[in-house]
């Protein structure tokens, strides 16, 4: 059984047709690339899949399923379960997401509490190694501190070890290295393809770096006006696609002894 | 490859420190020594914080540094004070990272474009319709977009404006500070094409900050890479990647994500991050985070030596004492 599965899905905010006829399958321990230009509607459909369109955002027609299993219709504390547990999210700037007034401790005991009943002690203590898992040196001192204090590579993974705390089977990423220095960049491309190693998790990654989205992917996507223009292997993406503005996409991406205009 | 004759604009010894908190100094830019070419690109490249948004201001006269001079036609611009200063900004003109956020939205694009030829006198009012349209058809937009305000076009097409409004005085140097990074990848093609198109018609002379250097080897000529106010290397944005010397350019490149490469390599990329510039090592600014780091790398800071013609790097590695 595939893990994810977008049906003929179409989503509107409001009367608006945002995303048509979209379709996707993927399995257990897959990195799906979803690219395109801004406004193109790829934010939309991974915000779709955690059902955290924003306000008035529907899906219209066709069906989400997660392990065979419809996403549409959950209920409130259905979804509670499930999102953070088996499907979490990763933002472009995750200290954004964070109360700006708690220390990261404080949101990430609340955060495990929310789903585990165990003691405020042993949320701390998972925290902190959940941190110190994902690189991050000293995990006590980052729980302690403010999200404004740390620095933004810092924050990403903060991030990620919240986003990863229950080993989801699938970890969305919305432009997870956008806001980031191209070294820092790198630091995290490489610790997300370490999660697919170590966890099995599959993950969806949105961005607008066609280099990045092209290491990373399995399988790749290229969404236009709402549309899917084009999917496929990354190999066949890269090298076989037809498409015309696949072509026209990858030829824009500047690479080190490529194209030069002077 | 560079002509000594050619050289139009020399930055000596720029200092630029920052008062900070707790009564420290925060040294921004740190004796940076850059010489600019008729027609050539100068790339400026670095991370966040690494100050290089604060070199190119001085270029412009938005900031002056706190030592040193930056000869430009024989005289220090950045001691020019009142009318002069006024006259020399004919000469040097600005495109801004975020294109929206440096144009007045109650003006319409016509305005904008010809305000700055205005200014200085060098057309009437009469005339700015017409000038407007040439310039519109420079940057490949219809003249119509004249009559439209900023928040009516995209981000590229305000980038052409930008880059329009920049070359209506027929400057001699543009300085532009990360002019592509908002923008979608094809989008970003569109515009350095057009860089590049102006820049040989019109022989202009392109200071480019950025922080990718898969972006700014494509059309740059020569490559600075900055780091924490220094400037480690100078080479030629050719063949970069086989040129590169110092540890951090190394580093840089190694986490350029382009379609070429091999996709089965693993990423190497340096752990850590960049320290804050207030707590910047006492030896090589890049000591910490260097694989090959020496004793001598965290006592003395390397100069830079030239290692070929257009290539200087400074790094203990390279000199001959060590």
């Amino acid at each position: 059984m595939a893990l994810l599965e977008l049906k003929h899905t179409d989503i509107s905010y409001g009367k608006r047709l945002i995303v048509k006829d979209c379709n996707l399958t993927m399995n257990q321990g897959e990195i799906v690339s979803i690219v395109g230009e801004s406004g193109s509607g790829k934010t939309t459909v991974i915000r779709a899949v955690l059902g955290l369109l924003p306000g008035g955002g529907k899906v219209t027609n066709g069906d989400i399923l997660f392990e065979g299993e419809t996403l549409l219709n959950k209920s409130k504390d259905e979804w509670r379960k499930l999102r953070g547990t088996d499907i979490s999210m990763i933002f472009q700037d995750s200290g954004a997401m964070m109360n700006p007034t708690r220390k990261v401790g404080d949101a990430f005991v609340e955060y495990i509490l929310t789903h585990e009943k165990i003691s405020r002690k042993d949320a701390w203590d998972k925290g902190v190694e959940m941190l110190e898992r994902m690189r991050l040196p000293d995990g006590n001192n980052i729980m302690r501190s403010y999200p404004f204090q740390l620095s933004g590579g810092m924050r990403q993974r903060v991030g990620i070890a919240m986003g990863m705390t229950y080993q989801p089977k699938l970890l969305l990423a919305d432009e997870p290295t956008s806001a980031l220095d191209v070294t820092t960049q790198a630091q995290i491309i490489r610790q997300f393809m370490e999660l697919r190693d170590e966890y099995g998790t599959s993950i969806i990654i949105v961005t607008h770096n066609l280099g990045v989205a092209a290491y990373m992917a399995d399988y790749l996507i290229v969404m236009k006006n709402g549309v899917i223009e084009d999917q496929g292997d990354r190999d066949h993406m890269l090298h076989q696609s037809d498409n015309a503005y696949t072509k026209k996409l990858l030829d824009a991406v500047p690479s080190l002894g490529g194209t030069r205009y002077v | 490859m560079f002509d000594e004759k050619d050289m139009i604009l020399e930055a000596k010894h720029i200092t630029r420190k920052f008062p900070a908190a707790g009564g420290r100094t925060l040294v921004a830019c740190n004796d940076i020594n850059l010489k600019m070419y008729k027609g050539k690109t100068l790339g400026l490249v670095g991370e966040s914080g690494c100050g290089k948004s604060t070199f190119m201001r001085f270029l412009v006269a938005l900031d002056t540094p706190t030592e040193g001079e930056i000869i430009y036609k024989g005289r220090d611009i950045t001691k020019l004070k009142g009318e002069e200063l006024r006259q020399n900004r004919q000469n040097i003109q600005m495109v801004f990272q975020d294109p929206s956020g440096s144009f007045n939205p109650k003006m319409k694009i016509r305005d904008i474009i010809c305000e700055p030829l205005l200014n200085f006198k060098r057309i009437k009012k009469s005339e700015v319709d017409k000038v407007a349209r040439e310039y519109l058809e420079m940057v490949d937009l219809p003249g119509d977009f004249a009559d439209r305000y900023p928040h009516n076009m995209s981000g590229g097409q305000r980038q052409r404006i930008a880059i329009a409004r920049a070359i209506a005085l027929e400057p001699e140097i543009i300085v532009m500070d990360e002019a592509t990074c908002a923008l979608d990848v094809s989008v970003q093609k569109t515009i350095i094409e057009l860089i590049v198109n102006l820049q040989k018609k019109k022989n202009i002379t392109i200071g480019f900050i950025a922080h990718d250097l898969g972006l700014i080897q494509s059309f740059a000529h020569q490559i600075a890479v900055m780091y924490l106010g220094n400037i480690v290397e100078i080479l030629p944005a050719e063949d970069i990647d086989k040129h590169a010397m110092h540890p951090y350019t190394k580093a840089l490149l190694g986490a350029v994500f382009d379609l070429n490469m091999d996709f089965s390599k693993k990423i190497e990329s340096i752990d850590s991050e960049a320290p804050s510039p207030l707590d910047a090592p006492a030896g090589c600014p890049f000591c910490d985070r260097c694989d090959r780091c020496m004793p001598i790398c965290k006592e003395k800071r390397a100069s830079l030596i030239t290692v070929e013609e257009g290539h200087e790097v400074a790094c203990h590695l390279y000199t001959k004492e060590a």
